[in-house]
C-alpha cells in the first residue's frame, strides 16, 4: 500500500489538480464551456447517456457492445485467414519470395483509404466496416505471423532433428512454439489496428458503436459526450490488450514478452 | 587518516544498498586498504561477495554507507577524479567507433583537436588495434572490444585503473594475450591497478599483491604480498605453491 | 540476418505479382467480373487518365505530402522532445507520464470531432490529428528508449567526468537512438493512415479527396488509382525513412 502510493501518488495528485483547474477554468469562463466540457458535466453527460442514451435509447452499452461486435468480427476473420496462411507462406521459402511484394504492398494500403471502394462493393451497411476492420488487421498480422516462422532459430530445428523429430511434430513441437512470441505481438498490433480503422468506418453511414456516437453528439453540439466516447474507446481498447498480454503470459510463459515499440 | 598513508586509502568501508529500514544484507564490513602507488593488486572472492561493489567505491560510481577513500589524501566523492575504470562487459559506446570511443576518453582541454588524435592512435597501437580505428563496436570481437575499453581508459590518462573481471568473458588464448598486453601497459605507463577477477591463476600472473574478499559480508580476509619473479611462468614450482596456498584460503 | 535482396527473389517476386494482375486483367477485360466495379488494373489507369489530368493528380498528391510532412515532424519533434524530458527528468515524468498514458490508447482518428470542434474544418484540424498519429508512437519510444540506456555506459560516461547534460546529450539520447527509430516508423504509418481519414472526412484537395469525390461521380477507377497511389506513396516514403535511419544509426545499431 505504501508502495503503490509513493510510487503512482505523485501521478495521481498531479491528475486530480488538472481536472480540478480544468473545471475552475471553464465554470469560470477561462475556457469556452462547448469546446472544454467541464468535467462535472462530462460525468453527467455519462450518467446521461448511461440510462437514456444518445441518440435516444442507444445507451453507452448499446455502442460499445455494436463497435466491439464489429472490431472482433473483423479481427477474428482475418486472425483465422493470417494464421494459416502466414504459416504456409513462413514454412517455404519460395512461396515466400512469390508472395513477399503482394504483403509488403498490400500492408501499405491505408485501410481506409478502401473506404469508398468498399462502399462501391458493399454499401454502407455492417459488411463495410467488417471488411475493413478485417483487411487492416489481416496484413498485419499476416507479416508478423510470416516472420515469427522464417525467423525461427535454426539452431532449434537442427537440434530437434538430432532427437529424429520431423514434420508434423517438427511444426507442433518446435516451429509452433517458437513463434508463438512474435504471433502474440502481431495479434496486439492488429487489434490497434482494428481500433484504429472502427473509428473511422463508423463516421459513415450509421448512428450506432462509439465512432459513430463521437460524431453525432458533435453534430448536436454535445462535446462532453464526444469526450466519453473517445475515453471509452480507449479504455476499451485498452482493457482488451491487456487480455490478451495476460492470455499470452498464460500460454507462453517462456517468452519475455515482445514489446510493438522492438518489432 | 592513518600515518602510514597509501597513495589509496580505504578506512573501515561499510556498505549496505538501499535505506536502513529495509534491512538488507552488508554486503562490505569494515574494509581497511592500503595501497602504494604503481602497486598492481588483485581482489579475488567468489561470485556476490561484493568486489564490484568494492570497486565501484573506490571509482566514486557507489556511495559507501560510511567509512572514507581517498587517493592520495583527496577524499573520493564522485567519479572522475583520476580513476579509469574498465568494466566486466566492456561498455563501449555502440555509436562512437573504436576511434571515437578512446577519444571520448581523452579529456584534456587544454590540447588541440590533432594532438588529441595523434594521443588516442598511440593508444590504440598500444593495445595493437590501429588497424581497427574506424570499426564500431559491434564490427569488434571481445577480446578486440575490451582492448579498446583499456585504451579508453587509459586516455584519460588516469593515475589509476580500476578493472572488474576484464577478461572474465574471454576465451583463453584471448585472456593470455590480454594479461601480458596489460602487464606491458602497466609497466610502460606505470599506474596504480586494481584488478577484480576470479581466477586465482589471473591474479599470479599479474599482481604484486593478491587480496582475498570472504563472502557475507564481504571482508578482507587475506592480504598475500607476491614475490615472485616477473615475468611468471604458469608451470614455475613456486608459481604452483602460491596458488596452493591461495587456493587453501580460498576454501577455508 | 541478412535481408539483402538477390535477382532471383526480385524475379519470384514479380512472378507471383504477375499471378495475381494477370488473371484479375483477363477477369476483368473477358467480362467475368463487371469492369465499372472491379476494373482491370491497365484499363483502370487509363480511363482514369481521361478523367484527372496528371496536373490535378500532383496538385492532390502536393497536398497530401505538405499535409503529412508538416503534422508529422511536428509532431515527432512534440513527441521526442516531451518523451526525453519526461524520461530524464524524474519530477517532469510524473507530471507528463500519467497524461500521455492516459490519451496513448485513444486512436487518433477518434480525436476527429474534437478537432473539429476546436479548430473547425480546414486545415489546422487535419494537421492537429496527423501530428496525434505521430506524437504518440514517438514520445512513448522515446520515453522506453531514455530510460532503458544501459546503466553501465552512463556509469562509463560518468567516469569520464560527464554529468548533468553533457550525459543526456552525449550517452542517453544516442542511446535512445535505436528505439527512437522505431517510434517513428510507426509513427510515420499512423500519420499517413490518419491523413487518408482526415481527407476523407472533409477536404477540397488532397488524394483522400480525390477518392471520395471520385465515388460520388461514380469514377470507380479514379478509386482504384487513388487507393494504389496512397499505397505507393506510403511505401516509398516509408522506405525513404527506413533509409535514413540505417544511414544514421545503422553502422553500430542492426536495423
Ligand atoms: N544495486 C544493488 N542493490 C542491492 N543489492 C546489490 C546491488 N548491487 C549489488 N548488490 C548485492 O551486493 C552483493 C555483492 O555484489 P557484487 O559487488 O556485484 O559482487 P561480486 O562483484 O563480488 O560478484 C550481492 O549480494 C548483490 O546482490
Ligand atoms: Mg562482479
Amino acid at each position: 500500500m505504501k508502495d503503490w502510493l509513493s510510487r503512482y501518488g505523485p501521478s495521481l495528485l498531479v491528475f486530480v489538480v488538472l481536472l480540478a483547474a480544468w473545471e475552475f477554468a471553464t465554470t469560470n469562463g477561462y475556457l469556452k464551456p462547448y469546446r472544454f466540457p467541464a468535467p462535472s458535466k462530462i460525468a453527467m453527460g455519462f450518467v446521461e447517456i448511461a440510462s437514456e442514451g444518445f441518440p435516444e435509447d442507444l445507451t453507452i452499452w448499446v455502442h460499445t457492445r455494436t463497435t466491439v461486435g464489429r472490431i472482433l468480427q473483423g479481427y477474428i476473420a482475418a486472425v483465422g485467414l493470417a494464421i494459416p496462411l502466414g504459416f504456409l507462406i513462413g514454412a517455404f521459402s519460395t512461396l515466400e519470395k512469390l508472395t513477399a511484394p503482394l504483403i509488403i504492398f498490400g500492408r501499405s494500403i491505408a485501410t481506409l483509404s478502401l473506404l469508398p471502394l468498399v462502399i462501391v462493393w458493399f454499401g454502407t451497411g455492417e459488411l463495410t466496416k467488417v471488411v475493413l476492420i478485417g483487411y487492416g488487421c489481416f496484413w498485419t498480422m499476416i507479416s508478423n505471423v510470416i516472420a515469427g516462422v522464417k525467423y525461427v532459430d535454426p539452431v532449434l530445428i537442427r537440434a530437434a532433428r538430432t532427437f529424429g523429430v520431423s514434420g508434423p511434430a517438427l511444426f507442433w513441437r518446435v516451429i509452433l512454439p517458437a513463434a508463438l512470441p512474435r504471433i502474440f505481438a502481431g495479434a496486439r498490433m492488429a487489434l490497434g489496428v482494428g481500433f484504429m480503422v472502427i473509428v473511422g468506418a463508423e463516421m459513415i453511414g450509421t448512428v450506432e458503436g462509439l465512432g459513430a456516437l463521437i460524431m453525432e453528439a458533435r453534430n448536436f453540439y454535445r462535446s462532453e459526450i464526444t469526450i466519453i466516447g473517445m475515453l471509452v474507446i480507449g479504455i476499451i481498447g485498452f482493457l482488451i490488450a491487456s487480455g490478451l498480454l495476460h492470455l499470452e503470459k498464460m500460454l507462453i510463459p517462456w517468452d519475455t514478452g515482445l514489446d510493438e515499440v522492438r518489432r | 587518516m592513518s600515518t602510514d598513508a597509501g597513495f589509496i586509502e580505504l578506512n573501515d568501508i561499510n556498505m549496505r544498498f538501499g535505506l536502513p529500514a529495509e534491512a538488507l544484507p552488508v554486503v562490505l564490513q569494515g574494509i581497511d586498504l592500503s595501497i602504494a602507488q604503481n602497486e598492481f593488486v588483485s581482489i579475488v572472492g567468489r561470485s556476490g561477495c561484493g568486489k564490484t561493489t568494492l570497486l565501484n567505491i573506490v571509482a566514486g560510481l557507489v556511495e559507501a554507507t560510511t567509512g572514507t577513500v581517498t587517493i592520495a589524501g583527496n577524499q573520493v566523492r564522485g567519479p572522475g577524479q583520476g580513476q579509469g575504470v574498465v568494466f566486466q562487459q566492456h561498455a563501449l559506446f555502440p555509436w562512437l567507433t573504436a576511434m571515437g570511443n578512446v577519444e571520448f576518453g581523452c579529456r584534456k582541454a587544454d590540447i588541440s583537436k590533432s594532438e588529441k588524435r595523434e594521443v588516442c592512435r598511440q593508444l590504440l597501437d598500444l593495445v595493437g588495434l590501429s588497424h581497427a580505428a574506424d570499426k564500431y563496436p559491434r564490427e569488434l570481437s571481445g577480446g578486440m572490444q575490451q582492448r579498446v575499453a583499456i585504451a579508453r581508459a587509459l586516455a584519460l590518462d588516469p593515475e589509476i585503473l580500476l578493472m572488474d573481471e576484464p577478461f572474465g568473458a574471454l576465451d583463453e588464448l584471448t585472456r593470455i594475450e590480454l594479461q601480458q598486453e596489460l602487464l606491458r601497459v602497466w609497466d610502460a605507463r606505470k599506474k596504480t591497478v586494481i584488478f577484480v577477477t576470479h581466477s586465482i591463476t589471473e591474479a599470479l600472473i599479474l599482481s604484486d599483491r593478491v587480496i582475498l574478499l570472504s563472502p557475507h559480508p564481504g571482508r578482507v580476509f587475506k592480504d598475500y604480498q607476491i614475490t615472485l619473479p616477473r615475468p611468471r611462468i604458469r608451470t614455475d614450482p613456486a608459481f604452483n605453491a602460491m596458488y596452493q596456498e591461495i587456493w587453501e584460503g580460498l576454501s577455508a | 540476418m541478412s535481408n539483402r535482396i538477390s535477382a532471383k527473389d526480385v524475379l519470384l517476386g514479380g512472378i507471383g505479382t504477375l499471378a495475381v494482375l494477370v488473371p484479375w486483367e483477363i477477369a476483368a477485360r473477358s467480362g467475368i467480373v463487371d469492369p465499372s466495379i472491379f476494373p482491370s488494373p491497365i484499363l483502370a489507369i487509363s480511363s482514369a487518365a481521361e478523367k484527372l489530368s496528371a496536373t490535378e493528380v500532383l496538385d492532390h498528391m502536393g497536398w497530401s505530402l505538405f499535409r503529412v510532412f508538416s503534422g508529422f515532424l511536428l509532431g515527432a519533434l512534440a513527441g521526442i522532445t516531451i518523451g526525453i524530458v519526461a524520461g530524464w527528468y524524474r519530477t517532469a515524468g510524473y507530471l507528463l507520464r500519467p497524461m500521455i498514458e492516459l490519451l496513448r490508447p485513444i486512436p487518433p482518428l477518434a480525436w476527429i470531432p474534437l478537432a473539429i470542434i476546436w479548430f473547425g474544418l480546414g486545415e489546422p484540424s487535419k494537421f492537429f490529428l496527423i501530428f496525434l498519429g505521430a506524437f504518440f508512437p514517438v514520445v512513448t519510444a522515446t520515453y522506453q528508449g531514455v530510460t532503458n540506456v544501459d546503466p553501465i555506459l552512463i556509469r562509463a560516461a560518468q567516469t569520464f567526468g560527464l554529468k548533468g547534460i553533457d550525459l543526456l546529450v552525449r550517452i542517453v539520447i544516442p542511446g535512445a537512438a535505436p528505439d527512437l527509430a522505431t517510434g517513428i516508423r510507426i509513427g510515420w504509418g499512423l500519420s499517413f493512415g490518419v491523413l487518408v481519414a482526415a481527407e476523407l472526412i472533409a477536404a477540397d484537395k488532397g488524394l483522400g479527396y480525390m477518392i471520395m469525390h471520385a465515388r460520388l461521380l461514380g469514377y470507380v477507377d479514379v478509386i482504384v488509382v487513388g487507393i494504389v497511389l496512397i499505397g505507393i506513396l506510403n511505401l516509398l516514403t516509408d522506405g525513404m525513412i527506413a533509409w535514413l535511419i540505417k544511414k544514421g544509426i545503422g553502422r553500430w545499431h542492426e536495423v
